[in-house]
């Protein structure tokens, strides 16, 4: 099985402030990882590596065997990503902005329609494709996002934050709309999440990251077994207090 | 469709459906100059009425023969009120309480002095009650109507000594041996009308210029400072970065989408712009029996397109300057009060120009104004008047190289991940620094 992500040794620092001192994991293929850990831990910053908007200040980060600082072309063509609180062009509708975003993966006529349809089908928005965007509620545009992200096919979803600041309802909807793509279509993703029965639900494998260190990694059941706890909350917990 | 017609095409969408952006570069330039050429006018008219209609006051110390003479004078033909006081501080109280606008107070001896060969002395009192131009106006039409009676008072004096000594002539010769008449010379023309009129017209059109060039340049600063803070805000630029597309096609896509909004923009205050020539030349009347575009005044059609491409190169040196500005921030707020710094090397070449010709200024301000690229386009407006095409050229030119070299810079910018990492307003960061750890 071919490797999707591989992460060694990863630095990142904003002047002198040291956000990621040297994080490794790797992804297979097919894995829906996940990756948890508290506020300014450095998950948003490893996505943004991996997602090739910023670039390490030391360190390796492959996506499918492409390096994402050398090869970010090649990465960025068989990538979507879905960053922390994102939001859509207010003045088009929400079909406008599907088919703006598959212009960029397929120049056939046929084949970005075939991508908005495939939007259309996961976002579950219906009509309310043709309004535009600034009426949308936050849970719409979460929907609408993740179905521009999934849309497209990507061997590679990285989604930060999926469900952040949606009810209930639409986390359930959002989370739904993950499993179904990540199992049907064979996408790899890579979500981070602050929500423990989230991850523990969606995902096949999990890393703790902490102070810019990933300082466990294994299966929900293996986490849970490593710190004697009954839930990820509470592996949460143990893991950043042990630090 | 193309990654980068794609992105233009979705610019073009994005900033149509503003409507900001639609009322503050396409329809204000077209519907300001000709609400300021109207403006113009009924301002010019309104003290003229007002001038015309003035009243004014008389009030006489003398109870002479010769100063009656003069107050009966001015009483005639004219809505004057004589006003009956006891002294010259009473007689004020009651100017002062009047509708009039100005009082000619002949003072006790007026006669006297008169008789004796010596000057008499009138006093004109002007009541500045709003402190407005037809005020003052009135005041003058007060004086100019003593200055009238002071010459033909002067006539009969001069005729009276002439019957005396038996001298030839007429007595307005003897008064103004004299006569003087002006013309102007204008790029090798003459025309029979006096350089002051002329300046004063080129004046209230240099007044008028500087200020539109300012509104347009901020309008289009702010338009592109938006549509990139905007991206930000909205972070819908993290998810632009991370497709399969080039940043140089996300920045040209950006910058071409905004250039079409300016060329409507240019458009749209040439059309402006013509119209507003147009009515500020009807409102000055001395100049409707001389054809001034025949004598080279007003804007041919080669003065047209040059500021069109003026008008053209100055907004999108605007925009690219924007563009780099707005990457270091990370709301529409925070850009907007970074362009507004941009603002201030706009107003300074405005509120010069206006008021002085960038030759009369000392050498060293004048270099200074002419590194400001936007000096340039108020003076390219001012030599379409003049025909002075070279002039615009070299503003072409210099904007353009400065244009390009600002694009090379927002490249490089745009081309690093500071687009994504800088904070100016660092706000959200600091915020997520403090957040108490749990
Ligand atoms: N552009 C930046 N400039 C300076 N510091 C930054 C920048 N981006 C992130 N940081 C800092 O790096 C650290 C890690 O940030 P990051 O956004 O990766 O955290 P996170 O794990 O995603 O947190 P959250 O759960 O709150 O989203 C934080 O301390 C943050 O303040
Ligand atoms: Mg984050």
């Amino acid at each position: 099985m071919e490797l999707a992500i591989d992460v060694r040794d990863l630095k990142k620092s904003f002047g002198d402030f040291e956000a990621l001192k040297g994080a490794s994991f790797k992804v297979d293929e097919n894995e829906v990882f996940g990756l948890i850990g508290p506020n300014g831990a450095g998950k948003t910053t490893t996505l943004r590596i991996l997602g090739t908007l910023i670039s390490p200040t030391s360190g390796v980060a492959e996506v499918f065997g492409h390096e994402v600082v050398k090869e970010a072309d090649a990465v960025r063509r068989i990538l979507s990503y879905l960053p922390e609180d994102a939001g859509a062009y207010q003045y088009l509708s929400g079909e406008e902005y599907l088919r703006f975003m598959a212009g960029f993966y397929a120049s056939k006529k046929e084949t970005v329609e075939e991508m908005v349809q495939a939007g259309r089908d996961i976002s579950g928005l219906g009509d309310r494709l043709k309004d535009r965007v600034n009426g949308y509620s936050k849970g719409m545009k979460r929907r609408l996002l993740l179905a521009r992200a999934l849309m497209i096919k990507p061997k590679l979803a990285i989604l930060d934050e999926p469900t952040s600041g949606l009810d209930v309802i639409q986390a359930y909807h959002v989370r739904g709309m993950i499993k179904d793509y990540a199992e049907g279509m064979g996408v790899t993703v890579l979500v981070s999440s602050h929500n423990m029965l989230e991850v523990e639900y969606l995902c096949n494998r999990v890393a703790l990251i902490n102070e810019g260190k990933i300082i466990s990694e294994g299966t929900p059941e293996e986490l849970k077994t490593r710190y004697n706890a009954v839930n990820l909350e509470q592996v949460f917990m143990e893991a950043t207090q042990l630090g | 469709m193309g990654s980068f017609t794609s992105i233009v095409y979705k610019e073009i969408k994005e900033l149509i459906r503003d409507p900001k952006i639609l009322f503050g570069v396409v329809l204000l330039p077209l519907l300001l100059y000709p609400l300021m050429g109207q403006g113009l006018q009924i301002g010019q008219e309104s003290v003229q009425t007002a001038i015309k209609g003035a009243k004014f006051s008389v009030y006489s110390d003398d109870a002479g023969n010769i100063a009656g003479i003069l107050v009966q004078y001015i009483t005639t033909n004219n809505t004057v009120t004589n006003i009956q006081a006891s002294g010259l501080e009473d007689a004020l109280v009651k100017f002062k309480d009047s509708d009039t606008v100005a009082m000619v107070y002949v003072p006790n001896g007026y006669s006297q002095n008169i008789t004796n060969g010596l000057r008499g002395h009138v006093k004109i009192y002007g009541n500045l009650k709003n402190l407005n131009i037809a005020e003052a106006s009135g005041v003058d039409v007060a004086g100019s109507l003593v200055s009238i009676y002071n010459y033909y008072y002067s006539l009969a004096i001069i005729n009276q000594l002439m019957e005396v000594t038996g001298e030839l002539g007429s007595a307005a010769v003897v008064h103004d041996p004299l006569s003087i008449s002006y013309a102007s010379i204008i790029k090798g023309n003459v025309i029979e009308v006096a350089p002051s009129q002329i300046t004063s017209l080129i004046m209230s059109q240099s007044i008028m210029l500087p200020i539109m060039v300012m509104m347009m340049v901020i309008f289009a600063i702010q338009m592109a400072a938006t549509s990139i803070a905007l991206e930000k805000e909205q972070k819908t630029l993290e998810t632009l970065m991370t497709l399969p597309v080039g940043r140089f096609t996300i920045l040209g896509g950006k910058l071409a989408g905004s250039v079409v909004i300016a060329i409507a923009g240019s458009i749209s205050y040439m059309i402006g712009f013509g119209y507003y020539t147009s009515s500020a030349f009807s409102f000055a009347p001395q100049f409707t029996s001389v054809d001034l575009t025949g004598a080279g005044i007003g804007i041919q059609p080669m003065g047209y397109l040059l500021l069109g491409i003026v008008m053209f190169v100055t907004l999108i040196s605007a925009l690219a300057l924007a563009i780099s500005l707005a990457v270091f921030a990370d709301s529409v707020r925070s850009a907007q009060s970074l362009t507004g710094v941009l603002i201030v090397p706009l107003i300074i070449p405005a509120m010069i120009l206006m008021f002085s010709d960038i030759e009369m200024l000392p050498p060293a301000v004048q270099w200074i104004m002419l590194a400001i690229p936007y000096t340039h386009t108020m003076l390219a407006t001012k030599a379409a008047f003049l025909g002075n095409y070279w002039i615009i050229i070299r503003s072409i030119g210099y904007i353009s190289v400065f244009t390009v070299i600002v694009l090379w810079i927002a490249a490089k910018i745009f081309s690093t991940e500071r687009i994504i990492t800088a904070r100016f307003s660092s706000f959200s960061f600091r915020k997520r620094k403090l957040a108490p750890p749990r």
